[in-house]
C-alpha cells in the first residue's frame, strides 16, 4: 500500500519563533517612513527596496504562481522586479529586507466589506432601488476591526452598503492600511451594490416576490443608462450636457466600464438573474458577490458570460433532498461547472459577525470544501481573481510588475488559519509589522 | 487500499490464549469435573457460547500513529480487544478473527474531545433519554474527529448506532460566580470558601484530638457549603465563567489562597495576567478565535489576543480549545462549529502555540479536566481504542476524517457516508473492514442517511424556497435562520 497521492499542499514553513529569528533589516531597521521623515525604501520618493523570502506567491491569474527564494523589487510603492535569487540582481543602493524562511504574498482583497464605516450608516432604505446613495461618507478609516484585518492580510476592500434594498448605492474601493480616507481610496464608486432578493424584501413595507423587485431593479437600470447615454450623446454631438441627477449619476461610471455592479445574489434562480438581467440584457459588468446557496448550479452559464463569483460567507450547502444527501461545497459547485474567476468574501458585519481578518479562511474552506487548490486556487481567490472582478487588476492582487506593492509576509500558506501575518506593506509601506504588538 | 482481512500471520490457539490473558483462556478451559454430566454441558455450552462471542479484536494497521504521547509511531498497529488497546508497535500478532484496517499511508490520532457541545448525540441534554445514536449530528462529529463530547452535565461516547455504556463521566463541572459584576455572589462565594476551611480546620483539630478525648463531638457541618467543601477537599474542581482580566486575577488569586485548581471558561484576557493563572494551577477553555477589542477608554492591555493560547500554555495553564460555536451547523457558514475544533485549534497555532499543544488541546487536556483521562485522549496501552484515520495533518484545513473507531468499534467511514465522500474520494476506494453488520446492513446504511439528512434540515429553520429567501441574510450570527437582521449586506 503506498500513500495515497495528494495534490500539493503548502506546509508550514516551521514555528514563528525561529522566522521571526531570521528577519533581518539591512541595513537599516525601519522600513516605513514615520513622522515625516524621508520616505522609507520602497514607499514613494524613497529609495528602492528588496524583499528576499523563501517564497513569493505571485499569485497571478494566468501565468505563474510562485517563485522559490525569490527577490521582489520595490520602488515608488510600486513592483519594480519580480524573480529568483539567482537570476535577479539588487541594484545598488537598494535597502535589502531578508525574511529567511517567510513567504510573501499579495495584499488580499475581500469585495464584501462593511466594517470599513459605520454599519448603523450604510442601510438606508428611501426606495426599492436606491442608486444614489453613497457609502462615502461613512467611512471610518483605521477603525479597530479594520486594523484586525489589516493584520489577517487584508489590504483592499470594497466598502458597500447594506442589502436592505435592491440596490443600496454606490460601494468604495479603499486601501485598508492607512488612517486617512485619501490614502486609503483605491476607486469611488467602487460598485453599484445591487441585491437581487433575499434580504430587500424584509425591509420593504409590504413583501414584495422576486418578480416585481427585479421589474423595479431593472427599469431603475433602463432610465440610469439612458440618463447615462443623453451625456454620451450630448458629448458626441456638442451639444449641453443633460441636468445632472445624482441618483443616476453611478449610471455614467457603469455606461463606461468604469465601475461594477456587485451583486449580492446566492440561489440558483436570483443568480441565474443577475447573469442574465444586468450581464446578458443590460451588458454591464457584474459579478456575483456574496455568492452561496446553491447558485453554483448557474455555474455554467456563469462562465459563458463571463461573470466572476465571490463567494461567501456559507461555504456549503446541505440539503438532504437537493444535493443528494452531500455538503455541497459552493466554491466547488461553481469550478466543477467550469467557472474559473472564482474568489471569497466575508460580509464582514462587525464584533459579533464574522470578522475580515477572516477572509483567509473562506478561501481555506472552499478548499477543505472541494475546490482545486493543487495550483493555489485558495490564493488567488482572495488576491487576484477579487481583482479582476473589481477591475482593480491593473492596480492589486498579485506580484506582477508594474502593480502596487501590496505585500503580506507570512509564515507559510496564507490561506492556513495556522500562518501568521508578520508585516503588511502598502503601496511599498509598511503598516504593519507583528514584532510591534500582533493585532492577529 | 484493500482490507487486508486475516492476512497477518496465522498463529496458534495456545498462542493466543497465553498472550491474551485469563478472560480469553477461560472460554477454552476443559472441564474437570467429568463426573457430573450436567455440569460438564452447561460448561460445554458456556464455552461454546464463548467461543461465539469472543473477544472483539480491531487491528488499525500501517498507519502514522500520534500516540498524543509525543511519540509517533511510523507505520505501526493499534491493537484492541473488547474495545481496549492491548498493543501499539509493529509486528503484533493479530488474532486472525480481528478486523483489521489497513491504514497504510495514513495517520492515526486519537478521537478529539469536545469539552462542551449541544445536539451531537441527536438530542437535549438529557442524554440517558434523548440520545438518538443514528442522528445526523453524530454522523457529522464523528466526522470532525470528535469521540467524546460532554453532553449536558455528563461526558459520554460518541458510540453510533449503540445506546449503552456511552457515559464515562457524571456532574463535571461545578460552576461557581466570582466576578466584580456580581458583587454580592462574590462576597458570598468568599464567606462559603471561608466557612468551609474552618470547618475542615475545626476536623483536623478533632481527628487529632479525639485520639486522647473520645467524647469529643465531630464538628457540626451546619452551615457549611457542601459544594465549597468539595472544592477544598479536592474532589471537585470549580468551574468559572471569566472573561475580565479582574476576575481572572481574583479567581486566580482566590485559588492560590485556598488550594484548588479554577477551571476557566473564556478567559479572554488571560494572556494579561497568565502568570497568575498559572501559578493557580488553573486550567482554561479558550475560543482561540475570540475577537473583542479591547476597551479603548483603558491604555492598559485588555480584550482578545490572538495569542492567548500561547501566552497561556507558556505560563503552565493547561489550555482546552472548543470553538465559538459549539454544535454541528449546517446552516453554510463554515469554520466556526463543532465540525470544525481542529480548525478552532489551528488559530492557536497561528497564535504561536506549537502543534502539539494544539492537539493536547483538543484531546488530553480536556480528558484531564473532565476526569476521563484514564480512558481516552491519548493512544496507548490500557485505554479506550477510540481513534481516527485521517488523510493528512491533523490541522491542516484540507485534512479529512477518514475512519473514526469508537470502543474498538468503526463507526465512520467517509467513503460510506454521503457527506463528505465526494470530496477528494480515496484513490482506490479502501475497503472498510467487514464490519458486524450484515450484508444487508450495510446496503441500507445510505437509506438511513438519508433519514438523518431530512431531519438535518429539520434542525435548522430554513425548510424549502421561502425559507432560503429569508435565510438569504448574511447574518453576522451563525445560525441559521436568524437572518442577522437587515443591517448587512
Amino acid at each position: 500500500m503506498k500513500p495515497r497521492p495528494r495534490s500539493p499542499r503548502f506546509r508550514h514553513t516551521g514555528t514563528r519563533a525561529s522566522l521571526a529569528a531570521l528577519i533581518l533589516c539591512v541595513p537599516i531597521a525601519p522600513v516605513a517612513a514615520q513622522d515625516g521623515g524621508a520616505p522609507a525604501a520602497g514607499a514613494p520618493g524613497g529609495p528602492g527596496l528588496a524583499v528576499v523570502a523563501r517564497k513569493l506567491l505571485t499569485a497571478e491569474f494566468e501565468g505563474r504562481t510562485t517563485v522559490d527564494n525569490g527577490v521582489l523589487l520595490v520602488r515608488d510603492g510600486k513592483i519594480e522586479a519580480v524573480g529568483a535569487r539567482g537570476e535577479l540582481t539588487v541594484p545598488d543602493g537598494y535597502e535589502v529586507l531578508d525574511l529567511g524562511g517567510l513567504w510573501v504574498a499579495p495584499g488580499m482583497i475581500d469585495l464584501h466589506c462593511h466594517v470599513a464605516g459605520a454599519l448603523s450608516d450604510l442601510n438606508d432604505v428611501v426606495y426599492l432601488t436606491n442608486p444614489g446613495l453613497r457609502a462615502t461618507p461613512t467611512i471610518t478609516p483605521g477603525n479597530p476591526l479594520m486594523k484586525t484585518a489589516v493584520a489577517g492580510g487584508v489590504t483592499s476592500v470594497l466598502l458597500i452598503p447594506g442589502s436592505g434594498s435592491n440596490m443600496g448605492g454606490h460601494g468604495i474601493l479603499l486601501r485598508s492600511g492607512f488612517g486617512t480616507f485619501e490614502e486609503n481610496l483605491l476607486r469611488d464608486p467602487g460598485s453599484l451594490k445591487l441585491a437581487q432578493a433575499g434580504n430587500p424584501e424584509r425591509r420593504a413595507p409590504w413583501f414584495p416576490g422576486r418578480a416585481f423587485m427585479n421589474y423595479n431593479t431593472r427599469g431603475t437600470f433602463v432610465r440610469g443608462l439612458a440618463y447615462a447615454a443623453g451625456f454620451t450623446a450630448a458629448e458626441k454631438n456638442g451639444t449641453t450636457a443633460p441636468a445632472i441627477d445624482p441618483q443616476y449619476e453611478i449610471f455614467r461610471h457603469l455606461a463606461d466600464k468604469r465601475t461594477q455592479v456587485s451583486t449580492h445574489t446566492q440561489m440558483y434562480q436570483v443568480v441565474m438573474t443577475t447573469i442574465t438581467m444586468v450581464r446578458q440584457e443590460l451588458g454591464l459588468d457584474v459579478y456575483i458577490d456574496h455568492g452561496t446557496f446553491d447558485g453554483y448550479l448557474a455555474g455554467e452559464l456563469a462562465e459563458e458570460a463571463d461573470v466572476p463569483a465571490i463567494l461567501g460567507p456559507r461555504q456549503v450547502y446541505f440539503r438532504s433532498t437537493r444535493t443528494d444527501g452531500k455538503i455541497q461545497g459552493v466554491a466547488a459547485g461553481y469550478e466543477e461547472r467550469g467557472l474559473r474567476k472564482i474568489g471569497f468574501n466575508t460580509d464582514s458585519i462587525g464584533r459579533r459577525g464574522i470578522g475580515q481578518e477572516e477572509l483567509s479562511l473562506q478561501a481555506a474552506m472552499g478548499v477543505r470544501y472541494g475546490y482545486d487548490n493543487s495550483d493555489m486556487g485558495g490564493v488567488r481567490g482572495v488576491t487576484s481573481v477579487p481583482a479582476l472582478a473589481s477591475g482593480l487588476a491593473g492596480r492589486v492582487g498579485a506580484l506582477t510588475v508594474g502593480l502596487e506593492a501590496d505585500l503580506i509576509v507570512i509564515t507559510g500558506d496564507p490561506i492556513d488559519p495556522r500562518t501568521s501575518v508578520e508585516m503588511v506593506f502598502q503601496v511599498g509601506q509598511k503598516v504593519y509589522d507583528a514584532r510591534e504588538g500582533r493585532r492577529w | 487500499m484493500k482490507v487486508t482481512l486475516n492476512t497477518f500471520r496465522l498463529i496458534g490457539l495456545v498462542a493466543i490464549l497465553s498472550w491474551a490473558g485469563a478472560p480469553a483462556s477461560f472460554a477454552f478451559a476443559p472441564a474437570q469435573d467429568g463426573d457430573k454430566d450436567e455440569k460438564k454441558k452447561d460448561a460445554d455450552a458456556d464455552a461454546e457460547a464463548e467461543e461465539e462471542e469472543g473477544p472483539e479484536w480491531f487491528a488499525v494497521s500501517g498507519g502514522d500513529v500520534y500516540t498524543g504521547t509525543g511519540s509517533i509511531l511510523r507505520g505501526a498497529t493499534v491493537l484492541s480487544k473488547d474495545g481496549v488497546i492491548t498493543d501499539i508497535g509493529y509486528d503484533l500478532f493479530v488474532p486472525e478473527d480481528a478486523e483489521v484496517l489497513d491504514a497504510t499511508g495514513y495517520r492515526v490520532y486519537p478521537g478529539l474531545i469536545a469539552i462542551s457541545s449541544f445536539g451531537l448525540f441527536g438530542g437535549s441534554a438529557d442524554l440517558k433519554n434523548t440520545v438518538d445514536p443514528f442522528s445526523n449530528n453524530m454522523t457529522l462529529a464523528l466526522a470532525a474527529g470528535i469521540t467524546t463530547a460532554v453532553n449536558g452535565s455528563e461526558v459520554a461516547k460518541l458510540k453510533r448506532r449503540a445506546i449503552d455504556d456511552l457515559v464515562m463521566n457524571t456532574s463535571v463541572f461545578t460552576s461557581l460566580s466570582f466576578a466584580k459584576s456580581n458583587p454580592a455572589g462574590k462576597r458570598s462565594l468568599r464567606e462559603k470558601l471561608a466557612k468551609a476551611a474552618e470547618y475542615l480546620r475545626k476536623y483536623r483539630q478533632y481527628e487529632t484530638d479525639k485520639k486522647s478525648d473520645k467524647t469529643l463531638k465531630e464538628p457540626s457541618k451546619k452551615g457549611i457549603d457542601s459544594t465549597a467543601l468539595a472544592v477544598l477537599r479536592h474532589e471537585k474542581r470549580p468551574t468559572f465563567s471569566a472573561n475580565d482580566r479582574t476576575d481572572l486575577l481574583e479567581i486566580a488569586h482566590l485559588a492560590q489562597q485556598y488550594g484548588f485548581r479554577p477551571i476557566i471558561r473564556g478567559c479572554r484576557e488571560g494572556w494579561t495576567v497568565a502568570g497568575e493563572l498559572g501559578r493557580a494551577g488553573a486550567s482554561a477553555v479558550i475560543t482561540p478565535r475570540d475577537r473583542r477589542p479591547k476597551d479603548e477608554r483603558f491604555a492598559r492591555d485588555g480584550g482578545s489576543s490572538i495569542e492567548n493560547a500561547a501566552i497561556l500554555h507558556a505560563a503552565g495553564v493547561q489550555v482546552a480549545v472548543i470553538p465559538g460555536s459549539a454544535g454541528i451547523s449546517l446552516g453554510g457558514i463554515v469554520g466556526r462549529d463543532l465540525m470544525h475544533l481542529t480548525i478552532e485549534a489551528g488559530f492557536a497555532v497561528r497564535g504561536g502555540l506549537s502543534e502539539e499543544a494544539a492537539m493536547q488541546a483538543i484531546t488530553t487536556v480536556p480528558a484531564r479536566i473532565l476526569g476521563v483521562d484514564h480512558r481516552v485522549g491519548t493512544l496507548e496501552v490500557g485505554k479506550d481504542a477510540d481513534l481516527i484515520v485521517t488523510d493528512g495533518e491533523l490541522l491542516h484545513y484540507e485534512t479529512f476524517v477518514q475512519w473514526a473507531v469508537v470502543h474498538g468499534d468503526l463507526v465512520y467511514d467517509k467513503e460510506e457516508e454521503l457527506y463528505f465522500a465526494h470530496i477528494r474520494p480515496r484513490p482506490e476506494a479502501a475497503l472498510a473492514p467487514e464490519t458486524k453488520l450484515d450484508a444487508g446492513e450495510t446496503e441500507e446504511a445510505p437509506e438511513e442517511v438519508e433519514e438523518g439528512g431530512d431531519e438535518g434540515e429539520g434542525e435548522g429553520s430554513d425548510d424549502g424556497d421561502d425559507g432560503d429567501d429569508g435565510d438569504d441574510g448574511d447574518g453576522g450570527t451563525e445560525e441559521e435562520g436568524s437572518g442577522g437582521g437587515d443591517g448587512e449586506g
